[in-house]
């Protein structure tokens, strides 16, 4: 057993961690989205409950990320937004993430 | 409706912020806005390298207050909304670097005022979550977004009756810092013209670098710094500077 290589390990562990969470958070504000004149999250829960609305509806409520209420009256547009935004965040974050299991192996 | 960056910027005897502002002044056009005012004195502006369009207002500064045992000139802030030429306005501190668009968007909206309270550290030591040093919310001033109304006017006039009473109200809210911050000083006036209820915020946190995280590296897509002999670096990521020795790098 090296003490030495156990604690680059552990160095290493923790600034993939650390590297990890900044992409993260890089993503989270990426997915905001003004439309409307509002902000929006394009995260799951906002595409999950668009998706269903319109299922449904040609014209809903949503609240913002204030919890004002804002119309939406073009489902597809705003779902369209919302899917392009998330994915765009999240293949950025794909990117950076395939860094750290370099790093690991 | 006419919208635009406004940043503040002076020189102090130790720091030469116009350094700072060239490097911020050169992402905001590339990745906010083009239309920008900087709020500057004769002094600092004699220093600055040209930067192409720049519209300048000439002030001097308040001194008296200071960080670390130095001059810092940044209590100006309250006359923001008189110094905007916008009728929507981003004011952000020189020392915020916007390696993304992500607040372009924020003209997009139809919000009059709003402003982050949260940050994220970049070191991941979660240093800013002992900002909860007192009995309302913190709010970052390093970056804020109104528009001109009768509203808003009045934010600024509390923000500048906060002012005036600094240290009443720092003991009212139990604010241990004693030096004059934005961040601490919005946080008051937002609370008392809000009928002490809570306010439109950004919903992201502001990416951080503590002040002990040296810079060595900065390019237009991010920032590489230096922690506990370690190097870490981020791109396409807005960043907010605490250390001032960035003016050097």
């Amino acid at each position: 057993m090296d003490i030495h290589e156990l604690k680059k390990q552990s160095d290493l562990s923790y600034d993939t961690a650390v590297a990890k969470r900044n992409a993260l958070e890089k993503a989270h504000s990426r997915q905001v989205v003004a439309y409307r004149e509002h902000l929006f999250r394009a995260d799951p829960t906002t595409i999950c409950l668009v998706r269903t609305l319109k299922e449904s509806q040609d014209s809903f409520y949503l609240l913002d990320t204030n919890s004002n209420p804002v119309e939406i009256t073009d489902p597809a547009g705003f779902l369209s937004i919302l899917v392009e935004r998330n994915q765009e965040s999240l293949n950025a974050y794909n990117q950076t993430h395939k860094t750290f299991t370099k790093k690991d192996a | 409706m006419s919208r635009g960056v406004l940043l503040f910027c002076f020189d102090t005897e130790h720091t030469r912020y116009h350094k700072i502002l060239e490097r911020c002044v050169r992402l905001v056009k590339r990745n906010i806005c083009r239309k920008i005012t900087v709020v500057t004195n004769f002094a600092t502006y004699q220093r600055m390298n040209p930067m192409g369009f720049i519209n300048y207002k000439f002030i001097e500064p308040e001194l008296g207050n200071s960080l670390n045992g130095r001059a810092w000139n940044n209590v100006d802030r309250h006359l923001a909304y008189e110094l905007s030429p916008y009728d929507t306005t981003l004011v952000m501190d020189i020392d915020y670097f916007c390696f993304s668009d992500n607040l372009k968007q924020l003209f997009d909206t139809d919000y009059d005022f709003l402003v982050p309270t949260q940050a994220h550290d970049l070191t991941g030591r979660n240093t800013f979550d002992q900002r909860r040093w007192s009995m309302i919310p913190m709010v970052w001033a390093t970056v804020l977004l109104f528009k001109k109304n009768d509203r808003v006017g009045k934010i600024f006039d509390t923000v500048k009756y906060v002012k005036q009473h600094y240290s009443y109200f720092t003991e009212m809210y139990r604010i241990y810092s004693k030096n004059l911050r934005n961040d601490y000083l919005f946080a008051m006036a937002l609370q008392q013209i809000n009928g002490f209820t809570g306010y439109e915020t950004f919903p992201f946190a502001l990416p951080t670098l503590p002040p002990d995280c040296e810079v060595v590296e900065i390019t237009d897509e991010g920032l590489a710094w230096k922690y506990n002999d370690q190097i870490s670096y981020v791109e396409n990521q807005d960043v907010h500077v605490l250390n001032k020795e960035i003016a050097n790098v």
